[in-house]
């Protein structure tokens, strides 16, 4: 029984694709009697599927041996396309974790998206994108990933250009897609590299090449830099981070998964594609690099952000640049440990925002206020989800840190730093939103503010649950390390790091109607950071430019220098012949004087040598 | 048993052309659309009967015909071939199907259509090069006047330049066959994969040259691609279809039949310049789509640049970037198909097809939302996203062209990206955003998609899906003959690589 659970596990990406399928006769519009519901019933269901035959795999492969299952996709001429999926207890729980936070995201999505007349696609593109997922969970073949990846690329496309009838979402699904597929080419330029150099594009396989290989620096600068192009656009790095905020326009079930799990499926591919990176110190210095710029610059962007989803998305790029460091260092234990953390952290406080917005229609903090004592659950899971983002022993995310600070510690003061830093202004930014929204006097449109309807309040409460027995789970899986054995002095400084931050963010002035500082230096400052660094106008004035000016080039080349080159052939050869036509005057004498002349200035080229 | 397949069109169009008793436009689509099914059919009847396992051609037919000349009545389907056949007789069904009703002179309109589906069938079967030479001429008239009578406003203009272009390059593809005939010393035109070993390399590269001029227009190459845009603008939406779905495959398949085929040494010889001109023709071909503003025309411009792609990977000849080739003829064949077809419903629908005037026609019940929806998958298709048949088959050229040109393929991938701004602009553009409303401030709503108009879209994106999925469905068809194909390409390479560079002066990296 077991070894069937396991040998069939790669069905469950597959059902989460066959909830999609389910979903096409309702948002083809064949079905209309029923309404859209049943459509979101089908997906849901196919979920609890994944969801417990993952859950029966899992325990199935507890304590085993990893089984790999290979399965041979194409075979042309001299190339063989084999899938190599990897069935082992980290990846099944990697799967369980994306399949359990879809399950609660989909619950909560038909209490947010009750009202949407278009639920049904909207649920379609929610298993479509479960399935990306969960298949990338189990993937170990670099080709299979780099599809799912792409796939993952389309259906952050389409749900985040759900509402595809607002200007803001059409740029924002553009940006999203662009941003993304370039370092998807950039990737796939690695991938056809890797295929060639090394034969196989199963992990396994690139692992023992990457041993032996020796490549010219150039050329491991080069792929090393290709290969990390893909998982940056995913994670939301400088300077592919755009994205991310602005996806921030589309229906929040899917920003819960986007924040949480989706961005960790970029990091979990770095991961995979750590041992080959090691064939280039560039590219892992350029992780750190990116990493630390991405973590810093994104925890003070997250600041100024008076929009709630996006003053949180700007943080989940900041945390996400911890990863790369973390990667880029050689500390996969540790990015995989606050990949984990913080993907359940994040999907709690999401999910309280989705609350607050279905609630008061509205996204924009400084509309916000006296929410605490009339949405209880909501505040409930914006603190627990909060204090498990910054490092509060005993929750989630304290041990991520608190491993990464144990190694940097002595060898890498400044990373260490780093990590204090993002996390001091993660705690500020915290604070400043929890008093903006739940503190304070009420505003028009919180005057009315119940609690969520129960489909939205389940999955919080339940989402509340699991972040707050979080260590516990981490220690049932030995993921913990012995408390006799931690570094005092660090832990000690971020908890500090967290308190500094948390009693800045309080004492802070802030002022619901004069949101703009008065002083220059201050207001320039807040319109840097409001504006991302302006990082699309940078955008704007660089490759927009040059791919838009280099298409008008060509287009006015081909316009008026090849076609016309083309029509004045055409024209030369009519103009010649109706011009030649006023030579057929009917008068012998003048057809014997052509012929006079044409014969003589034939003769004399004839003879012209001899002259 | 293969002559059947081009009897059927033949007899039909005659028979449509001919035949008194037709009461309505209705009764001769239907006629049509049953020959062009019967020819599907007998297609099929062929596949099944089809060996993958011989790499030469199979169900040979011979007729002396004039033997004086060198023509022969000869017929034979291999694995290059039989995929394009299929195709072909596919796309004729899509394109009489979705013909508009009420189409005026209908008995002369569809007995071309059938016409032009004999021409194009019988070159991809012709194992002697002047007949191939005669079909690849005779579906040249038929679609003349299928652009010049059914076009659009400028369709004089369009239909004149087509076939000035087409002519002139058939008059280099005969060149080239009568210089290779006469020079060998042969005493029939029938097709010999030797028939150039004794000519020395100069006369092979000219001759080679002819080739390519000729193929290269109807592929189209740049620069040799204007006739393209102006002849899919004004075409009719079923004729765009075969145009871009076939047609164009000839230009590629006889480059690869008759180039690599014939002139081995001097394809590698030129192959570095060719996978030059690849890179030349994919940017040129993106970067002038970005900057269209008529649906149709950017679609036929993302042609040009994907037909790059073939070149470069033929340029590599391997066995593996041949069969990246006929899959990527494939896909390409299906995908621009289901391109065109929806473009032409939008045009139905709103009447335009500019980029700048159409907003929001996913709108779900004004709009046209499934069609929006089938728009999304193509350029996604197109743009080469996994699951679907337009990204294994770019995969495969990538990573055959790799090995033999590194550069050259990762400037093509740019190509891709490329490929995703101008789809990417044109859905935004026209699908999302809120449906225009008109100027008196009235709401627009467009006439409803009927559910025949969105048939034949529906079955092409589900081949393209499918094919995605299972891409081995087309390459074992064609694997056998390619691999044969790429060893008579590789085998005098080898031995002649160093006197071929010591011929032309230069070594083999441009």
């Amino acid at each position: 029984m077991n070894d069937i659970l396991v040998q069939t596990s790669w069905w469950v990406p597959c059902y989460g694709l066959l909830g999609a399928l389910l979903t096409l006769p309702w948002s083809m519009g064949l079905v209309k009697r029923s309404g859209p519901r049943p459509a979101a019933y089908f997906n849901i269901l196919m979920t609890v599927v994944s969801l417990v035959h993952g859950t029966l795999a899992f325990r199935a492969t507890w304590h085993q041996e990893p089984v790999q299952l290979v399965f041979h996709w194409l075979t042309v001429a001299d190339f063989d396309l084999t899938f190599l999926v990897e069935i082992s207890s980290t990846t099944m729980g990697v799967m369980e974790l994306v399949t359990s936070l879809s399950f609660l995201a989909q619950i909560f999505a038909l209490g947010y998206m009750e009202k949407d007349f278009a639920l049904a696609r909207f649920f379609g593109l929610m298993g479509f994108f479960e399935a990306a997922m969960s298949g990338l969970a189990i993937s170990n073949s670099l080709f299979l990933s780099y599809a799912l990846l792409e796939m993952l690329t389309l259906s952050t496309y389409l749900l985040v250009g759900f509402w595809y009838a607002q200007p803001l979402v059409v740029t924002a699904a553009r940006d999203a897609f662009l941003t993304k597929r370039v370092g998807d080419i950039l990737l796939l330029m690695g991938v056809v590299t890797l295929s060639v150099l090394a034969g196989s594009l199963n992990f396994p396989d690139l692992y023992d090449w990457a041993e032996t290989a020796t490549l010219t620096p150039l050329v491991a600068t080069l792929l090393g830099l290709a290969l990390i192009a893909g998982p940056s656009g995913k994670c939301a790095q400088f300077p592919f981070h755009l994205w991310l905020d602005e996806a921030m326009e589309g229906p929040n079930p899917a920003s819960i998964l986007r924040n949480s799990v989706v961005v960790s499926s970029g990091a979990y591919f770095l991961i995979k594609l750590q041992p080959i990176l090691n064939l280039s110190p560039v590219a892992l210095t350029t992780l750190v690099v990116i990493g630390s710029i991405t973590a810093i610059g994104e925890s003070l962007v997250a600041i100024a952000q008076i929009d709630i989803k996006r003053a949180l998305s700007h943080s989940t790029s900041a945390y996400l640049g911890l990863v790369f460091i973390a990667v880029g260092m050689q500390w996969t234990n540790v990015a995989f440990l606050l990949l984990f953390t913080h993907a359940i952290a994040k999907a709690l406080i999401f999910m309280s925002v989705g609350g607050l917005i279905i609630t008061t229609n509205t996204q924009d903090l400084t509309e916000y206020g006296g929410l605490w004592s009339r949405m209880p659950a909501t505040t409930t899971s914006f603190v627990v989800g909060a204090s498990a983002l910054v490092g509060l022993f005993p929750l989630g995310c304290f041990w991520a840190f608190e491993r990464g600070l144990d190694i940097y510690w002595y060898d890498q003061p400044l990373l260490a730093a780093i990590v204090l830093t993002v996390n001091l202004l993660t705690a500020i930014n915290l604070t400043r939103i929890f008093r903006l929204v739940f503190l304070g006097a009420s505003q028009p449109k919180t005057r009315r503010a119940p609690e969520v309807p129960w489909p939205m309040a389940v999955p919080m409460v339940s989402m509340i649950i699991v972040t707050l027995l979080s260590p516990l789970m981490m220690m049932r899986l030995s993921l913990l390390p012995n408390l006799a054995y931690i570094n005092k002095s660090a832990a000690a400084a971020l908890v500090l790091s967290g308190v500094i931050g948390c009693s800045i963010g309080a004492t802070l002035n802030l002022n619901r109607s004069m949101a703009r500082p008065i002083q220059k230096p201050l207001r320039v400052l807040q319109d840097i950071l409001a504006y991302d660094f302006y990082i699309d106008r940078l955008y704007r004035v660089t490759v927009v430019f040059v791919v838009a000016y280099l298409s008008q080039i060509t287009a006015w080349i081909d316009r008026y220098i090849v076609d016309g080159l083309v029509n004045a052939i055409g024209l030369a050869s009519v103009l010649s012949g109706e011009s030649l036509k006023y030579s057929a005057s009917g008068q012998s004498q003048f057809y014997m004087l052509t012929i006079l002349i044409g014969v003589g200035i034939l003769g004399l080229l004839f003879t012209w040598t001899l002259w | 048993m293969l002559s059947i397949l081009l009897w059927i069109p033949l007899i039909g169009a005659i028979a449509i052309a001919l035949w008194p008793n037709f009461q309505s436009g209705r009764q001769v689509k239907q006629f049509s659309l049953v020959v062009s099914v019967l020819a599907l059919v007998w297609t099929a009847v062929i596949g099944s009967q089809f060996d993958i396992a011989i790499a030469g051609s199979q169900f040979q037919e011979t007729i002396p015909w004039l033997d004086s000349l060198g023509l022969r009545y000869q017929v034979g389907i291999d694995g290059l071939s039989f995929p394009l056949v299929a195709l072909n007789s596919l796309l004729t069904c899509i394109a009489l199907y979705s013909t508009d009703d009420e189409i005026e002179r209908p008995r002369f309109y569809y007995s071309l259509m059938l016409l032009l589906n004999f021409g194009v069938v019988g070159a991809f079967l012709a194992e002697n090069m002047l007949l191939f030479f005669l079909f690849y001429e005779i579906e040249l008239i038929p679609l003349y006047l299928l652009i010049g009578i059914w076009g659009g406003a400028r369709r004089g203009y369009a239909a004149t330049k087509f076939l000035i272009y087409t002519a002139v390059s058939g008059i280099a593809i005969l060149g080239s066959f009568l210089g290779l005939v006469w020079l060998s010393g042969a005493d029939s035109f029938a097709y010999q994969p030797d028939l150039a070993h004794s000519l020395s390399l100069t006369q092979q590269v000219l001759l080679l040259g002819g080739l390519l001029l000729g193929f290269g227009i109807k592929i189209p190459l740049v620069p040799l691609h204007t006739w393209l845009p102006d002849a899919h603008v004004e075409a009719s939406t079923p004729v765009s279809v075969l145009l871009a779905g076939v047609l164009l495959k000839l230009g590629t398949y006889g480059l690869l039949r008759f180039g690599v085929g014939l002139f081995p040494e001097a394809w590698s010889v030129l192959a570095p310049w060719l996978a030059s001109w690849a890179v030349v023709s994919v940017l040129y071909g993106a970067f002038t789509a970005i900057a269209q503003t008529d649906m149709k025309k950017m679609v036929a411009f993302s042609s040009v640049g994907h037909m790059g792609f073939i070149l470069l990977a033929a340029a590599a000849a391997t066995p593996l970037s041949l069969v990246a080739v006929e899959l990527q003829m494939v896909s390409h064949g299906l995908i621009s198909a289901l391109l065109f077809l929806l473009v032409g419903v939008v045009y139905k629908k709103t009447g335009t097809r500019d980029l700048t005037i159409l907003r929001g026609l996913l709108n779900p019940e004004r709009g046209l939302p499934v069609i929006g929806s089938l728009m999304v998958l193509g350029v996604m298709a197109s743009a080469g996203i996994p699951g679907m048949v337009g990204f294994i088959s770019e995969f495969l050229v990538f990573r055959a062209s790799f090995t033999a040109f590194p550069v050259q393929t990762l400037l093509c991938m740019v190509g891709t990206g490329l490929t995703a701004v101008y789809f990417l602009l044109l859905v935004n553009q026209a699908f999302f955003g809120r449906l225009a409303t008109r100027a008196d401030g009235k709401v627009v709503t467009l006439p409803p998609v009927a559910w025949s108009d969105r048939y034949p879209g529906i079955l092409l994106a589900l081949l393209v899906v499918l094919f995605g999925l299972q891409p081995s469905w087309i390459t074992s068809w064609t694997e056998a003959s390619i691999t044969q194909l790429a060893q008579t390409a590789a085998t005098p390479v080898a031995v002649l690589a160093p006197s071929a560079s010591a011929v032309l002066g230069q070594s083999s990296v441009p």
